[in-house]
């Protein structure tokens, strides 16, 4: 190592200055600058979190967002090379701190989740999609899913109703996320709990529905046969509509 | 690219500069860390753009001044991203915006000191060698020194001849830095090694004390600057010139025009003739 030692503890004490807001003595500094650097560093990451979570940051109000977003960057040490990545990592850290539980804001993670999630569907890289046809029988044919999307499971229906009562909510709800090929923009569909079965096993099997429509049926009930394909043919129409289903794997 | 003059690619004017409208630049930058890895629509956009316009980057991450090794998994995914983009010119900030591993996301004053200089050259080569081609390295704004031993003009031209590297030479924090800490812009050009200067960055910055400018990317070019920037072309041969601007977007006119000013001053001094200002870009 070419750099001293003495050098070295200089960088990192201007670095964790910048991080904590820590008072710190540095040698050769011009007086009542190096504050300059905690502020623009601290607004850059305050700024990347505020525009990650406009809806967590609000419900949350200013002072105890500012809290999160100071203890964060206090006491972690950001990993992302690319900024539009921290934001994960601040939900990461919150969830590892249980900071939904200590200021009883149960609903907390599944908002940050959900938050960005959102941003994690709209950026991730193009996946590659197998070939398909616009035309086929969505019970028989293996249908193609739309790649760019994520099912979350919730605990809290933070994807559908204000966050106004909505403890006496806690349940298992399940939101899609998706996004739409031709635009970019990103969608979100609340699913029933057999609406993210059926999807999740199209997406993890590739199997058509009838393969597996015994189950289906158990677990909505439902006996009538020409019901449940009419729900089923009902339901993937709608998803293609949607572009989430492109279409039916080309056999 | 030798004395055209490009534009900073930035998400709010992504659109008006693939469409050439009302922004004309002769070559575009954009930073790899705000577009590696990404799909969807801003992947588009940059497929867009590459393929309309040259391109060059300028690193935010790499964090050559830093005191822990370098992330090679990161520079090998930027090989790729430079590769994959065709990428003319890659430079770095000369500061560190890495401390004990945690990434700070702005620029931090790299100490002025022998030991530095021959840390940081040694960085800037190893990264050279791994890229497969030179880098240059930016000087950048600073607010105060820090336990500096030597001048910013020597631990420049240290690094520069250490390294082999080549220089980006940002006229503006020249400037800045002269304001904040009192010394001639002038001389401080003329003590750059202005034969290795491969780029050069102009941009807009705000006063925000009485003896403090902070380099800001988000207000119009100021004279002085202009100035500076005269005086500097005068000296050195074409190299191709960066508008840095990154928000306050609202007057796309004036940021137009601030192109086609740094053009006439281009045309004025090295008699480069630009085909985006004729409209046929
Ligand atoms: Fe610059």
């Amino acid at each position: 190592m070419k750099l001293h030692k003495e050098t070295r503890d200089i960088q990192h004490r201007l670095g964790d200055y910048c991080k904590t807001g820590r008072e710190v003595s540095l040698p050769g500094v011009t007086e009542g600058r190096i504050k300059h650097y905690r502020r623009l560093v601290y607004n850059v990451v305050k700024n990347s979190m505020d525009q990650a979570y406009p809806i967590a940051s609000s419900a949350l109000g200013t002072v105890l967002w500012d809290e999160l977003v100071n203890d964060f960057f206090s006491n972690h040490a950001p990993r992302s090379t690319q900024i539009w990545k921290l934001p994960h990592e601040f939900y990461e850290y919150h969830y590892s701190k249980n900071t939904a539980t200590k200021l009883k804001r149960a609903w907390l993670n599944d908002l940050l989740w959900f938050e960005w999630a959102e941003i994690e569907v709209h950026t991730m890289p193009d996946r590659d999609v197998l070939p398909y046809n616009e035309e086929g029988d969505s019970l028989v044919d293996p249908l193609i899913l739309n790649p760019e999307h994520e099912v979350l499971q919730l605990e809290f229906p933070v994807h559908k109703q204000s966050l106004v009562d909505i403890e006496s909510h806690r349940g298992e709800y399940y939101v899609l996320l998706y996004r739409e090929p031709e635009t970019g923009r990103v969608r979100f569909i609340d699913l029933s709990v057999l609406h993210a079965f059926i999807l999740m096993k199209v997406n993890e099997e590739g199997i058509p529905l009838n393969e597996f429509k015994g189950e289906i049926a158990s677990i909505a009930s439902i006996e009538s046969e020409k019901y449940l394909d009419d729900y089923l043919r009902d339901f993937m129409g709608n998803l293609m509509e949607k572009k989430m289903v492109l279409g039916f794997a080309v056999s | 690219m030798k004395g055209k003059v490009g534009i900073g690619l930035r998400r709010d004017i992504a659109n008006e500069i693939i469409d050439s409208e009302p922004i004309r630049p002769d070559f575009i930058e954009f930073a790899p860390e705000n577009w590696m890895g990404i799909g969807g629509y801003w992947n588009r956009i940059r497929e867009k753009a590459v393929s309309k316009y040259p391109v060059t980057c300028h690193g935010l991450s790499l964090s050559l001044g830093s005191p822990e090794e370098l992330d090679w998994d990161f520079v090998s995914e930027l090989k790729a991203f430079l590769d994959e983009n065709q990428v003319q010119i890659y430079s770095e900030h000369l500061s560190y915006t890495k401390s004990k591993n945690a990434h700070l996301y702005d620029l931090l004053p790299i100490p002025f000191r022998k030991d530095a200089v021959d840390h940081v050259s040694e960085r800037i080569m190893r990264v050279q060698e791994a890229l497969g081609r030179r880098i240059a390295i930016e000087n950048v704004s600073y607010y105060t020194p820090v336990a500096a031993e030597m001048s910013e003009t020597d631990f420049i031209c240290s690094i520069v001849e250490k390294s082999d590297c080549r220089l980006l030479l940002d006229v503006n924090n020249v400037y800045v830095n002269a304001f904040n800490h009192g010394y001639d812009a002038r001389s401080f050009i003329d003590n750059m090694p202005l034969d290795r200067v491969e780029y050069i960055h102009m941009a807009g910055h705000e006063k925000v004390e009485k003896d403090l400018i902070i380099d800001t990317h988000g207000r119009p070019i100021i004279d002085p600057v202009y100035d500076l920037f005269e005086y500097t072309i005068d000296r050195m041969e074409p190299v191709p010139v960066l508008l840095e601007r990154d928000y306050n977007f609202e007057d796309l006119e004036s940021i137009s025009a601030e192109l086609d000013h740094l053009r006439d001053l281009i045309r004025k001094k090295w008699g480069v003739v630009h085909e985006a200002a004729q409209g046929n870009a």
